[in-house]
């Protein structure tokens, strides 16, 4: 018994290549805190403590919480950063990456289709040959996608803040762009990987390539697409909120503004709003998907969201 | 028919953003100094520069692909010390969020989880730079605690879609906890997260390299100057740059994904 196993233990499957990866990237993952390009120790000089110690004792708290006499209360405080600033602010992040989801969810309807290698063959779910005009359609719409998404969307921002002047479309499109490319990529994996019996049975039955995307494709894959989309949608709250340091007046803008004129406390006020909305678009995310579930459309519970 | 809702809704919002924006479609076209920036900086992209565009660079400046190579080791070693740091604590954290997990457990860490992911690296390092100032330690917790929380989310639900079955087998035929879980459901899950550890590396590289935008010495330190001055070319070296590095380690993991199946 016990020779079995050892024999089972030696015979088990080893990969050279396998084993020097795993080797070479626990040796980069340790080594780089011995390059000294990180600088952990002078993290914990008396001037760093210092700094943090102000920070922390100082200049995060609620103005009022620090002065002798306050001249408002830390509600009031807070009050006006809400009416002067977070209010607009957060209003702004929410519509900014709500439009440009909006935006990448259309060009997905589209492209999700156009790129599911099981709908576009000749003789779609039937057969599994492709031809090269059906093939050559496919990879083109991937390598599209592919191209919208390889660029950050800070760097397009960036551009198309020089190219287009001010206002919030930059924001808008730089995150339109990069996350149609996610979300097409996304939804063309989920409509191949359906089970494709009902898609047979229409076929079989007469139906069209329309018919059968519009009546199996789009119904089967949509909770699986709403998943990924509100997934990339929280992604995009906080990226446009952070977009909002290159200018647009998202909550980002109010939050460098307060950062330069070294009022960390309500710079903070500000992140713990943007924090906030990613919680709430979590749980507007959560009822959704559990409405949509409800109805029975994304038929017996899928196990798994693996999502992120 | 909900399908059909949830998308009209979806499209009556995006136009409701549309007007709560003040947006006009004569936004969309270019200013007119803005076609000659785009001609410009589209036609760039065909002659990445190979050297500075001019001849006035800070003396103390290495020469320009010593300044690439310089600029992309020290975005790996941002994103490696991130990933790694992300790994040692994501992992356990994940554990504690999984369904293994003891409710007194596994409830608070999915709140610290949440609020760990709910604030952008770039804002944690923001963070961090008001406390302690310019430090690259503080850049690399600042990528550290929204990775963490995100490997951690992951793992947890990972654990809990692997099949259950040999786990609890192992328990009821006299394993102790421990045992059942590293023979019976760790084997399991392992491939999936080490693929999306891969995944995570490279999304660590992209972040490093963003950092830079705040003056930190990896690729968007350099980007986001040579785009201010308008130099082109050298935008697109440092672009050309930054996808060749997400390029070679796509091509490693999924050379090990492969053999991780087989």
């Amino acid at each position: 018994m016990n020779e079995r196993l050892a024999q089972l233990y030696r015979d088990r499957p080893r990969s050279r290549f396998l084993r020097w990866s795993v080797a070479a990237l626990a040796l980069l993952a340790v080594g780089v805190w011995f390059t000294g390009e990180i600088a952990i120790g002078e993290l914990f000089t008396a001037r760093r403590a210092d700094n943090l110690e102000r920070f922390l004792t100082e200049e995060a708290l609620p103005a009022p919480m620090r002065q002798e006499n306050p001249t408002q209360s830390v509600a009031a405080w807070f009050g006006e950063i809400w009416e002067s600033r977070g209010r607009e602010g957060l209003l702004a992040t929410f519509w900014i990456s709500w439009l440009a989801m909006t935006l990448a969810g259309l060009y997905a309807l589209l492209a999700t289709p156009l790129g599911s290698r099981t709908l576009m063959a000749q003789d779609p779910y039937l057969r599994p040959e492709r031809g090269r005009g059906w093939r050559a359609l496919t990879t083109a719409v991937r390598s599209f996608n592919v191209l919208l998404r390889a660029v950050p969307e800070y760097i397009w921002a960036f551009l198309l803040l020089a190219v287009l002047g001010p206002s919030a479309w930059p924001a808008v499109l730089a995150l339109a762009i990069h996350n149609a490319g996610i979300v097409a990529r996304l939804g063309s994996d989920v409509a191949e990987n359906l089970p494709p019996r009902p898609g047979q049975a229409l076929r079989q039955l007469g139906a069209t390539r329309a018919q059968t995307a519009l009546s199996f494709l789009f119904p089967q894959a949509f909770g699986r697409f709403l998943l990924f989309w509100f997934y990339r949608y929280e992604t995009c709250v906080r990226e446009a909120t952070v977009l909002g340091m290159l200018g647009v007046v998202s909550l980002g803008y109010w939050i460098r503004d307060a950062n330069a004129r070294d009022r960390y406390d309500e710079m903070l006020v500000l992140i713990a709003l943007g924090a906030l909305l990613v919680l709430g678009v979590d749980f507007l995310s959560w009822l959704v998907r559990g409405w949509v579930r409800r109805a029975g459309i994304e038929g017996p519970r899928s196990r798994g969201s693996r999502s992120s | 028919m909900r399908q059909g809702l949830v998308l009209l809704a979806m499209l009556l919002v995006g136009m409701l953003a549309f007007l709560a924006l003040d947006l006009h479609w004569g936004g969309l076209l270019p200013t007119s100094g803005g076609w000659e920036i785009l001609g410009e900086f589209m036609s760039a992209a065909w002659q990445p520069a190979l050297d500075y565009e001019t001849p006035n660079v800070p003396r103390d400046w290495l020469p320009f692909t010593d300044q690439l190579l310089d600029a992309a080791w020290r975005t790996i070693v941002f994103a490696a010390a991130a990933l790694g740091l992300s790994l040692l604590i994501g992992s356990p954290l994940g554990l504690m969020a999984s369904s293994l997990a003891p409710t007194w457990l596994r409830v608070p860490s999915r709140v610290l989880i949440a609020l760990m992911r709910s604030v952008h690296e770039l804002l944690w390092a923001v963070v961090f730079l008001a406390a302690v100032g310019l430090n690259t330690a503080g850049a690399v917790l600042a990528l550290t605690i929204p990775y963490a929380g995100t490997l951690a989310k992951i793992f947890s639900e990972m654990l809990d879609e692997a099949p259950q079955s040999p786990y609890r087998a192992l328990h009821l035929a006299g394993g102790t906890r421990m045992q059942a879980f590293f023979a019976g459901l760790l084997p399991r899950a392992a491939p999936d997260m080490a693929a999306y550890a891969f995944y995570r590396f490279e999304c660590a590289l992209r972040s490093a390299a963003v950092l830079g935008f705040f003056g930190y010495p990896t690729i968007g330190y350099y980007l986001r100057l040579s785009f201010e001055n308008l130099h082109f070319h050298e935008v697109w070296t440092w672009l050309y740059l930054l996808v060749i590095l997400v390029i070679l380690l796509e091509a490693w993991s999924s050379a090990l994904r492969r053999r991780f199946v087989a």
